[in-house]
């Protein structure tokens, strides 16, 4: 595996988004912030409101979009310094069935560094498309239990829909991010999760009764 | 034995990865099955495959030789053929001149044969003992357009077949079909099993299920998940699906 021991294999430091409006009275309409480390392998469910900004963080994650300041290290790499074409050997982000590659280009690949490692060692799964009926959410739990025995950090972000929705998150998901109100809060277990009053309100009562079932 | 192994096989379009990496290998004799959900890369690794396109990285061996980036004719010449999604046939050929343009002995003489070999009785009588073997015997005189769906998809076997190839790749075969057109050509796969090396695509899983001898699922341009069809329906998640009970 290519990860160092000793370091962690993601690490975002002080790291903010900010989004304005307007040119002269510039406005804010969005924020996130994160500042924490994930140190070895693991599946880590990302759960919270549309628009909190879990797509945002991804896409830092991976470097397809620039923080407006902070950095994320990927096994002690600053991604967003490494080559637009070589960042998916440390991070790789999917969004739905599809692999994400649109990468701001602000400074050209030439400055860049390569990356010191050939395969991805953070692997991202944003909203995958899960369907009870023909069978393949077990094929993908196992591929991301694979991933994780191989040494790899996989990230789920998952927006509970359904209730079967918590069981995916409570059978794969050892830790999680909860990301809402503009910061990213870690949660240790699915047991956590469901008794953080936020989570419960994004859930509503019905799915909250579902998700306390399983916990 | 691997008689067909992907190894590392990465395909981008620009900037879309459709393909990470593949790792399979196929048994000689074997019926290999490829599912996955729309979008997984199954038609792009089976493009890879058969020569249509060429891999970034990666190798594809056939019988230990590396074929990847060849053209389709040369891979075609070392004995694999295939069958597409959208149907490929001469409409207004017969059943018999379809298959016979496709035999080895045709295609040695050169194009613009037809004709000419319309009367050979040796090509005439192996083109009909590849019909009859899809079990289109009796339909060697119709033409290829007045044959129904799932005929013309048999004739599209029988067309792949006559090349003589040591594998034979089969791109979405039951696509189209109804329950009975499918269950016929799951007949007509069955009984060509063992007799030569099968890849099918396919995104009907109770169709693999049934047939394949081991089936490997793509997913995020990967294999996720690879087995006998009797240890992918262990998983407790297929067993919950639509597929759980199905033998």
């Amino acid at each position: 595996m290519a990860a160092t021991p000793g370091v962690p294999l993601i690490s975002l430091q002080n790291l903010r988004k900010v989004y304005t409006r307007g040119l002269i009275a510039r406005q804010q309409t969005f924020k996130l912030e994160a500042d924490l480390t994930i140190d070895g392998p693991g599946i880590v469910g990302v759960v919270g409101p549309n628009g909190a900004g879990k797509t945002t963080l991804f896409e830092m994650m991976t470097g397809s979009n620039a923080p407006t300041s902070g950095r994320v290290l990927v096994a002690g790499t600053d991604i967003h310094r490494v080559k637009y074409a070589e960042r998916d050997r440390l991070a790789i982000h999917y969004h739905q069935s599809y692999q994400v590659r649109r990468f701001r280009k602000l400074v050209p690949s030439a400055f860049l560094a390569p990356s010191p490692v050939e395969r991805p060692v953070v692997h991202l799964f944003d909203e995958p498309q899960f369907n009870t009926q023909d069978g393949y959410i077990g094929f993908m739990l196992d591929f991301f239990r694979k991933l994780r025995a191989e040494g790899r950090l996989v990230f789920l972000c998952l927006h509970p829909t359904a209730s079967y929705h918590l069981e995916i998150l409570n059978e794969i998901a050892e830790r999680f991010l909860f990301v809402a109100g503009g910061t990213v809060t870690k949660v240790p277990n699915f047991g956590s999760l469901i008794a953080e009053e936020r989570m419960r309100a994004y859930l509503g009562p019905e799915m909250t009764r579902a998700a306390e079932a399983l916990a | 034995m691997a008689l067909v192994e992907a190894e590392g096989v990465h395909v981008r379009f620009g900037d879309r990865v459709v393909l990470e990496e593949i790792n399979l290998s196929v048994n000689e004799g074997e019926l290999h099955g490829i599912m996955g959900p729309n979008g997984a890369g199954k038609t792009t690794f089976f493009n890879t495959l058969t020569g249509r396109v060429k891999p970034n990285r990666g190798r594809i061996r056939l019988d230990g030789a590396d074929v990847a980036g060849l053209e389709p004719h040369a891979i075609a010449r070392k004995g694999v053929a295939r069958s597409f999604q959208i149907m490929t046939l001469f409409n207004d050929f017969t059943a018999q001149e379809n298959v016979m343009v496709a035999l080895p002995a045709f295609r040695a003489r050169g194009f613009d044969m037809l004709r000419a070999v319309a009367g050979d009785s040796g090509l005439a009588d192996e083109a009909n003992e590849v019909l009859a073997s899809v079990g289109l015997g009796a339909k060697s005189a119709i033409s290829a357009k007045l044959l129904s769906y799932g005929e013309r998809r048999a004739l599209e076997i029988a067309v792949a077949l006559a090349q003589r190839p040591r594998v034979l790749c089969l791109d979405e075969p039951t696509s189209g079909l109804g329950t009975d057109g499918t269950l016929r050509l799951a007949e007509l796969i069955r009984s060509l099993k063992g007799k030569l090396t099968i890849v099918a695509v396919e995104h009907d899983m109770r169709f693999l299920f049934s047939l394949a001898d081991r089936i490997s699922v793509i997913h995020w341009g990967q294999v996720v998940a690879r087995g006998t069809p009797r240890e992918l329906q262990e998983n407790p998640w297929v067993k919950r699906s639509n597929l759980g009970s199905f033998e």
